[in-house]
């Protein structure tokens, strides 16, 4: 048997075996999620070689798997954070209800990845998507009753971006006779200058797993409504999927530039890099007012994949290399992140800012990890959120003089540091509170995967020639000729291991001696104080009066960015929603009840058509 | 010729009439004796399908009379198809309604039995005879056992749907009539084969008119737009393996009629796109009303029609992939519309007051019959790895085929509002407002095979389409392959068109 | 005088046709404006029942020939085929009465049980299935 259909095979029988398992024996239907998942992990890193292929027909269609070295940069992601998921799912979802439900779709929505990662012709890649896009879905609406309505935009958007994808396939399969990705490619079906509507209609479908403006609206609450262990693969590794699509969409686009569709091409570059740009900004300026914290991350996520969107959207080796290490980096913190807000939901009970502080000395490792995460997300050195933005500004800047697209992801590359420094604050900084007394540390299987993560974020911000390698065989696949980092300044000097020790070694001496400086000090110049414990003006607050200091924590901010929070997208699309169910509504009184009225239909469309007969029939 | 065809029409006849002799005899006997003539059938059509795809054509002459004098019965792959997908899913509906609760006292049993027998033989009556009148009985048949059966509960509404169903379809039975009536006094004869051969005699006029009231009359059947205001209270008043019925077997006879005398009968290019009109008015209109549908069955019942408007888009669009497609819809949608009206009975046979919102959490009651609701609801959206999806791939490939993209895109955005109300249903399902507490009347065992193998069907069918493939595409090309089939009815020496 | 008698069938047949093809599609504009119109069960059925006796009434004149034979072959009419009426609208015929009388049927039986629930037999009234 072939190692690719080995492959797809273990995980959806393994799907199926977690679902039968979990009727005899709940507990361990985490742990069989786990070994799926591994299992599937060592066979590919061990067996699959890049260029292998694999091919078999099914309803008259040729299906074939591979491994490009673009599509294994993905696959990296997917996998290895699917496994740690996975062993985060074990004590996360101990204790919960309809665990079969949960792993096996849990195993689909990977499977789903996989295919989609392995796939290389259409129909593959779509049966995937669709695979990957309800498994999410049912795991969306997991948790109950208030999350169907999220659930059900979550789908409805995926179908949409579905759907404009399958037109585009088919229509492929029309004018280029191919399903095969790359013979596609080859034919000219991204041109521009050719069948216009083919490309984009594949970019919209991609852009709604990427969460795009104005296709991002599903994104932020049912990141945060699904179980975290989960999310952290749904925003880590599935939003990935898209940028996946839209990473090839756009450079195979580029590849064809030629006079014809040079103009095409710069409008699409605009449209998405300015898409993109928005997105980052609009989702910042959301993340900011959010007090809970998975909100805050989801919308963080939103952004992140903004600036990911930017930087394909350049089209320059620098820019896209930034965005694929971006986007590799992101799986890794925001996968991280949402572990985190998990285990302190799981240990708290809660993730609403306002009711939690100072968890530091009760969840240390959990902390820890936090941490680091937001060090890579906020992109400050040394970690790998700032080389990966170092990379996108200098090709924005040297390579496409995009100047105020440059302003644009500064700014809320800048406003990132505000919620990043508020989440962090909040939940592990500051007081204890009362209620949270009882709290302890992750259960280990918890732990452990985040501290992977940690290790690997620090590990790719030290050595981002680690990724790089991958991403450069990548890059030189999809056809950016010649792809060296040494283009940017920066990473020249990082990406080499050679210079790395040195570097590093000094930041970390700083960082230690800093650290050490300021909680010596600061311990010193503290009073305990209880978080309620402030002045009140005069004013004697009533019992119930939340006075905690997360309330209004950008209090100043926001009242400057108010007239952006009213018209929000999602509210758009919520009353278009309405008005299509009004008038479908609508629609139905035909059916009026009044079995006469039916038969007045019948006699009224007899004679419209004979009266219509010439023109109908002309033959 | 191991079996005749005839065994079709003679054995459920012969049943029928025995049935309320034998059930003096014991009461258990009016309901076996459907199941072994419907289990008699599959092993027909099994035989004749084998055959039929050695040698192309069966035709069975009844009582003597040659081709163009007497009625003929012809089974082709196209017909064979039909056919045995309609008598196995009798058998399955069969074998559900077996210990339906509600059929309660004996005579109601017998007639229940004796109609929905009577049905399944009409709609395979339809399908294979080579004999316009003929098929106009059959319609008949089918017409008078659908309207019985929709009314067969004696409460308030059940007459109401029936009598709906009734004043419609004697106006389908009116013009139809008619159409016969005029297309004989133009060709002189009622033979299907020898009409088409002299069709072209007919001028156009006529023959536009003709086309019209077959149209509209088996476009009552087929429940084209606006022709289907009786469908939805019929489908939502029958007892549940009659809805089924209607769903996996009564609308496909509709629709064969439709597209045989489209195909077969007529040679007119505009009757295609009027397919194609007809269906997508049909598809978005029937969606749009399922959309807001408080009743689960009638939602099914608007998903229905909606889904009998694709198979018609895809026939309309008329070359050899988008009928392939078709064909494969019509299985399809079968199997899985079937599925659902079975669940879907059981679930609201639990509810207060039929409605979806009184189904909420009911998952916790039965698990089974939800998961195969899931299922059959994912299925018919089209989503992979589900049967759905690859009928739903065909027929959007052959319309890009043909440059379609609009009404691919018109066909997609349905699909998306058939997502929302399915999951909408199956999110109630699983996921309750509160916690109900209602007694559930379990299936029983027997229901519970006829849709495991329903649910299995589905599955396999959407992991290996390839099983079905090959039948499908024979039956494709055999539809559009009208020369042939005159001559063979004929055994006529024609050109090969 | 067998001219003349020729001549006088000639046109009384015309007027036959005339009337049977009026008759019918009078019938059935009838029946179409009772179905169509009236609010009472019983009258739309009535109505359905006239649009098929016009029909029936089209198929059986359709068959018709002038001075036609009974198609039946027998000894010393062997040629019985030449003029004879065409007897495959007349059997048809037969099958389509029995068909409507079926549909009648059942109407009536669905009327009976729909006064019974409604107490009313108005189409108007009884519309609980919509929408």
């Amino acid at each position: 048997m072939n190692i690719f259909f080995l492959l797809i095979t273990i995980l959806f029988s393994g799907a199926l075996l977690t679902f039968l398992v979990n009727k005899v024996a709940p507990k361990i239907s985490g742990i069989v999620t786990f070994a799926t998942i591994a299992l599937v992990s060592f066979l590919f890193f061990t067996q699959v070689n890049i260029g292998d292929t694999f091919q078999f027909t099914l309803g008259e269609i040729p299906m074939q798997f591979g491994i490009t070295p673009y599509t294994f940069i993905f696959a990296i992601i997917v996998l290895g954070l699917g496994t740690l998921a996975s062993l985060y799912s074990i004590g996360y979802m101990k204790d919960q209800e309809r665990l079969g439900y949960f792993y096996s779709n849990f195993l689909l929505s990977v499977t789903g990845m996989i295919g989609i990662v392995f796939s290389q012709d259409f129909i593959t890649f779509f049966i995937f998507w669709e695979i990957m896009t309800w498994s999410s879905y049912l795991i969306v609406i997991y948790n109950g009753y208030n999350s169907r309505k999220i659930g059900m935009k979550y789908m409805i958007f995926s179908a949409i971006g579905a759907y404009a994808m399958l037109t585009a396939i088919v229509s492929i399969k029309a004018n280029y006779g191919t399903f095969n990705i790359a013979e596609a490619i080859q034919n000219g079906a991204f041109n521009f200058s050719e069948n216009i509507y083919i490309p984009v209609l594949l970019l919209v479908g991609f852009a709604v797993k990427a969460a795009l403006m104005p296709l991002h609206v599903w994104a932020p609450n049912a990141y945060s409504k699904s179980p975290m262990s989960f999310t952290s693969i749904f925003s880590g590794a599935m939003s990935k999927m898209g940028i996946l699509g839209i990473g090839l969409v756009l450079a195979s686009a580029y590849s064809y530039t030629n006079h014809d569709n040079a103009n095409y091409v710069t409008a699409l570059r605009y449209a998405l890099g300015w898409l993109g740009g928005i997105t980052a900004v609009m989702a910042t300026i959301y993340a900011l007012i959010q007090t809970h914290a998975k909100k805050l991350l989801a919308y963080s996520s939103v952004a992140q994949l903004g600036y990911i969107i930017v930087g394909l959207s350049t089209g320059t080796e620098l820019g896209v290399m930034a965005a694929l290490f971006l986007a590799v980096v992101h799986g890794i913190f925001k996968g991280a992140l949402f572990m985190v807000v998990g285990a302190v939901e799981r240990q708290v009970g809660t993730t609403d800012m306002t009711k939690i502080s100072g968890l530091i000395r009760k969840m240390p490792f959990t902390f820890f990890v936090a941490l680091v995460s937001i060090i890579a997300l906020a992109g400050v050195p040394p970690l790998g959120g700032f080389v990966g933005k170092w990379m996108l500004y200098e090709a924005l800047i040297t390579e496409s003089n995009n100047y105020f697209l440059v302003i644009v992801i500064f700014f809320s590359s800048t406003a990132a540091f505000l919620y990043s420094y508020r989440f962090l604050f909040g939940l592990f900084l500051g007081q204890e509170e009362k209620e949270t007394e009882h709290v302890k540390e992750a259960p280990i299987t918890m732990v452990i995967p985040m501290m992977i993560l940690a290790i690997l974020l620090i590990v790719t911000g030290a050595f981002p020639g680690v990724l790089f390698e991958p991403i450069a065989h990548g890059m030189h696949y999809l056809g950016f000729s010649d792809v060296n980092w040494s283009m940017s300044v920066l990473v020249n000097i990082w990406g080499e291991e050679s210079n790395m020790t040195y570097i590093n070694l000094s930041i970390g001496v700083v960082f230690v001696v800093v650290f050490a400086f300021l909680t010596i000090k600061g311990y010193k110049g503290t009073k305990n104080v209880g978080t309620k414990d402030i002045s009140t003006s005069g004013e004697i607050p009533t019992e119930n009066e939340n006075l905690t200091f997360q309330l209004d924590f950008f209090k100043p901010f926001e009242r400057a960015a108010a007239p952006l929070y009213k018209r929000s997208m999602d509210k758009i699309w919520n009353d278009l929603g309405n008005a299509f169910e009004a008038l479908t509504d609508f629609t139905r009184k035909i059916y009026t009840g009044n079995g006469q009225t039916y038969a007045v239909y019948v006699v009224i469309f007899l004679v419209i058509l004979l009266l219509m007969k010439d023109t109908l029939f002309a033959n | 010729m191991v079996i005749s065809p005839i065994h079709y029409i003679f054995v459920p006849l012969v049943a029928a009439f025995a049935i309320p002799l034998l059930s003096k005899i014991n009461k258990e006997l009016p309901r076996i004796i459907p199941g072994i003539v419907m289990f008699y059938n599959i092993i027909i059509s099994f035989v004749l399908m084998q055959e039929v795809n050695e040698v192309g054509y069966i035709s069975e002459v009844i009582a003597g009379w040659e081709a163009p004098w007497g009625i003929n019965l012809v089974i082709t792959p196209f017909s064979g198809f039909l056919v045995s997908l309609i008598s196995v899913l009798g058998f399955l509906i069969w074998l559900y309604g077996f210990r339906f609760k509600k059929v309660i006292d004996a005579g109601e049993l017998r007639s229940y039995n004796i109609l929905q027998m009577m049905m399944i033989t009409g709609a395979i009556g339809i399908i294979i005879t080579g004999d316009i009148f003929n098929m106009f009985v059959f319609l008949e048949i089918v017409a008078i056992t659908a309207i019985s059966l929709t009314s067969f509960y004696r409460g308030r509404d059940g007459a109401e749907a029936g009598f709906k169903y009734l004043l419609i379809g004697g106006f389908a039975s009116a013009l139809i009539l008619l159409a016969i009536l005029i297309l004989y006094t133009q060709v002189g004869t009622l033979n299907m084969a020898e009409i088409a051969e002299r069709m072209h005699t007919v001028p156009q006029g006529i023959k536009a008119t003709i086309l019209l009231l077959f149209i509209v009359g088996f476009g009552i059947e087929a429940e084209l737009f606006p022709l289907n205001g009786w469908a939805p209270d019929a489908y939502s008043q029958a007892p549940g393996p009659t809805s089924s019925a209607f769903a996996g077997i009564v609308v496909k006879a509709g629709v064969y009629g439709l597209i045989r005398i489209i195909f077969t009968l007529f040679d007119v290019d505009g009757a295609y796109d009027f397919l194609i009109t007809a269906g997508l008015i049909t598809m978005i209109i029937a969606e749009a009303s399922a959309l807001r549908q408080t009743n689960l069955k009638r939602m099914l019942a608007y998903s229905s029609i909606g889904q009998m408007g694709l198979a018609l888009i895809a026939f309309g669009i008329g070359t050899k992939e988008a009928v392939f497609g078709a064909m494969f819809l019509l299985f399809n949608h079968a199997v899985i519309k079937s599925l659902l009206f079975m669940t879907g009975s059981i679930l609201i046979y639990n509810s207060k007051d039929k409605t979806i919102n009184s189904l909420s959490g009911i998952a916790k009651k039965l698990p089974f019959i939800s998961i195969l609701f899931a299922i059959g609801a994912f299925a018919i959206v089209g989503l992979p790895p589900f049967s759905g999806f690859w009928s739903k791939l065909y027929v959007l490939t052959a319309a890009a085929d043909e440059n379609m993209i609009l009404l691919i895109a018109a066909i997609l955005a349905v699909s998306v509002v058939e997502i929302v109300y399915y999951f909408r249903v199956v999110g109630k399902l699983y996921f309750p407002d509160k916690e109900s507490n209602i007694e559930v009347y379990r299936p029983k065992f027997n229901a519970m095979i006829a849709m495991g193998v329903l649910g299995v069907v589905i599955l396999v069918i959407g992991f290996y389409p390839d099983l079905i493939t090959g039948y499908l595409h024979n039956a494709a090309d055999i539809l559009l392959d009208k020369a042939s089939y005159i001559r063979f009815v004929l055994n006529a020496d024609l050109p090969i068109q | 005088m067998q001219e003349q008698f020729n001549e006088i069938f000639t046109k009384y047949h015309e007027i036959i046709t005339i009337g049977v093809y009026g008759t019918s599609i009078a019938l059935m504009l009838i029946g179409l404006y009772a179905v169509l119109t009236k609010k009472n069960l019983v009258k739309m059925v009535i109505g359905l029942s006239i649009v098929d006796a016009g029909i029936h009434l089209l198929f059986v004149g359709i068959g018709y020939i002038q001075n036609g034979t009974a198609p039946i072959f027998s000894p010393g009419n062997e040629n019985a085929g030449d003029r004879m009426v065409d007897p495959v609208p007349q059997a048809l015929v037969l099958t389509a009465i029995i068909i409507g009388f079926a549909i009648t049927a059942v109407a009536l039986s669905l009327i009976i049980r729909l006064y019974k629930h409604h107490n009313t037999a108005k189409i108007d009234q009884i519309k609980y299935l919509k929408w």
